[in-house]
């Protein structure tokens, strides 16, 4: 069987970038708590909608007005993602025979894919698949049946686009809870096509080889969205030892998924994991025994741009690419951690 | 697949119990040996349950540098062996056992290069160090980086600078090793016997986040630490620990 290869990346994100401290400025934040964890972040900046702020220094967003920037927003940073992955691969939209839209960031129905088609030229009969809420993990949960579709259909291409607007969850009640989420989320979107071609042979692109999942059922309420009755709004929750418990389990995926291809960790030139935050990082550090140095992409993605949920990883794949020190031969590693709680992994090759 | 020990010819391995011991057999470092230690650390790492790892030499000494006998003078040179012998440092240095050298006779470069990335390192009296690179036209490898973090920059800059012969005596009061004693089987023994019960992952956390003190600000560090304490305080050693101690 020809493996699929992921032929082309493309990315895109808002144009306004905030530090942490235009944020806490703009709202007024004033909870010296909330103020310490914008400041300990290890993030520079992020790419943010913001919306105005009331004379208390609140933002004014309604629940239907956080709606429907997701929907403006996912459609615009969408359109950007695809168009630049597609010219990387010397397509359009009609030629995309499969296509599969990840978010967690807004309730949509119909989903992003049928507003993809209908407004950025993909086919009508194209094949569709949306997967809602499965949080900064589901790039992987994403890429594992857009990797079956095109094995199962040589020549074909397949499209993954995930899209997180992730500034429309703000939720601002200056508790510390609310404070980790909105001094950590980002939104960015990324597209990367996906083909089983033999004739793809020749290009420079990595082979998935295979998927590892890992849900850790104990931890299954560390993350999880809550309907915040007095806020009326949806607000995202965060376990304190989360990042740590995801940490010491993102050993047991990849000594799976390394074990069946008779790898070890040694053996992985890449890592390509999921900018979920300082602490978890640091814990996958550990834990797996990879050094600064094996997660640079994911550490700089986190301080230039935030945790851009499940497109994360793919910035870091991006800036991978373009860094242009992979070699034929090459093994990655791709991993995210989120809602579940779960490790998702993927093995690469080149 | 495990190690085939009788396929080795520049060293001779063997494992007792807990202790795994690796022999260079050569006097010289050559890329027969770089290939074999390579394959030593393949063999420690995926099929050998040894905590403890001994590095030692043969009749009487340890290892007396590089062996000049691969290089051709009159082709171009290529940086590629320095490579595979910095990858092999870094992954003793990094193994999953705690590592102890026995150094005997004139310890010379590449041997002193070896023996600095190791947890403990035990000498003859009679025996010397010495960083001979420098007098010989090139670089000590990643001992300038090592050596300036274990000894301190001064003490460092003569050794590597002026390739000085150091004896048992200024070897112990440089901190280069950690005793110098005759009788080196007695020494070898309570030296692992300090190492107490050898919980690996406790250890070998330890010795990692030491080796990063000078790389990270103490933001960064603390962070590591914290991560690396969360995965000792979930290992079975720790839990025992709490059920001796009288942890409910």
């Amino acid at each position: 069987m020809e493996r699929a290869r992921i032929l082309a990346v493309g990315t895109s994100h808002p144009p306004d970038r905030y530090s942490q401290q235009d944020i806490l400025d703009r709202f007024r934040v004033a909870n010296p708590h909330v103020r310490d964890l914008f400041g300990a972040s290890h993030i520079d900046g992020r790419y943010l909608v913001l919306p105005e702020a009331d004379e208390q220094g609140r933002p004014t967003e309604t629940q239907a007005q956080l709606l429907a920037k997701h929907r403006r927003w996912s459609l615009r940073l969408g359109a950007e993602a695809i168009e630049a992955c597609l010219a990387k691969a010397g397509l359009q939209a009609a030629d995309i025979d499969y296509l599969c839209c990840v978010s967690s960031t807004g309730f949509m129905l119909p989903g992003l894919t049928a507003m993809y088609v209908k407004h950025l030229g993909f086919r009508v009969d194209c094949h569709r698949v949306d997967i809602l809420g499965m949080g900064c993990n589901a790039g992987l949960n994403g890429l594992n049946p857009t990797v079956s579709w095109a094995q199962a259909n040589p020549g074909r291409n397949a499209l993954m686009v995930c899209c997180e607007v992730n500034s429309a969850l703000y939720v601002y009640d200056d508790t510390v809870n609310t404070g980790v989420v909105n001094s950590l989320f980002g939104d960015g979107c990324a597209a990367v096509l996906v083909r089983a071609h033999e004739l793809d042979e020749p290009s420079f692109a990595p082979r998935v080889l295979g998927f590892q999942s890992h849900l850790i059922p104990e931890a299954w309420d560390a993350m999880m969205y809550i309907w915040d009755e007095s806020q009326g709004k949806f607000s995202f929750q965060l376990a304190r030892d989360v990042p740590y418990v995801l940490g010491l389990n993102a050993d047991i995926p990849v000594r799976a998924l390394l074990g069946r291809h008779g790898l070890k960790v040694r053996d992985i030139g890449h890592w390509l994991v999921h900018s979920g935050g300082k602490k978890v990082i640091d814990a996958i550090k550990y834990t797996v025994g990879i050094t600064a140095h094996d997660v640079r992409h994911t550490t700089g993605v986190l301080r230039d741009m935030g945790n851009l949920g499940s497109g994360s990883f793919l910035f870091s794949f991006q800036r991978l690419l373009d860094e242009r020190v992979v070699r034929r031969g090459d093994y990655a590693v791709m991993m995210t951690m989120g809602p579940g709680s779960t490790v998702e992994t993927a093995l690469l090759r080149w | 697949m495990p190690l085939d020990p009788s396929r080795l010819s520049t060293l001779a391995y063997r494992e007792d119990g807990d202790i795994a011991t690796v022999r260079l057999l050569r006097s010289s470092i050559n890329m027969r040996l770089v290939h074999e230690l390579t394959a030593v650390c393949d063999h420690l790492e995926d099929h050998s349950s040894t905590r403890v790892v001994v590095f030692r030499g043969d009749q009487g000494r340890f290892c007396e540098g590089i062996d000049f006998a691969d290089f051709r003078p009159d082709e171009p040179m290529d940086i590629h062996g320095f490579n595979k012998w910095e990858k092999l440092c870094r992954r003793v240095e990094r193994l999953e056992k705690v590592t102890i050298g026995i150094l005997e006779g004139a310890v010379v470069g590449g041997g002193v290069q070896l023996a600095l990335v190791l947890d403990a390192r035990i000498l003859h009296p009679q025996a010397t160090l010495q960083l001979n690179e420098v007098h010989l036209g090139f670089l000590p490898g990643m001992a300038t980086y090592r050596l300036a973090k274990m000894i301190g920059m001064g003490h460092a800059r003569r050794l590597v600078m002026r390739c000085p012969v150091v004896g048992a005596e200024e070897a112990v009061r440089l901190g280069l090793v950690d005793e110098a004693r005759g009788d080196l089987d007695a020494a070898l023994a309570e030296t692992v016997a300090a190492f107490g019960p050898t919980h690996v992952v406790a250890v070998t956390l330890a010795r990692r986040l030491l080796d990063e003190s000078f790389e990270f600000g103490f933001e960064d560090a603390l962070g590591h630490f914290l991560a690396a304490q969360h995965r000792a305080i979930s290992q079975t050693a720790f839990l025992q620990t709490l059920r001796k101690e009288g942890g409910r």
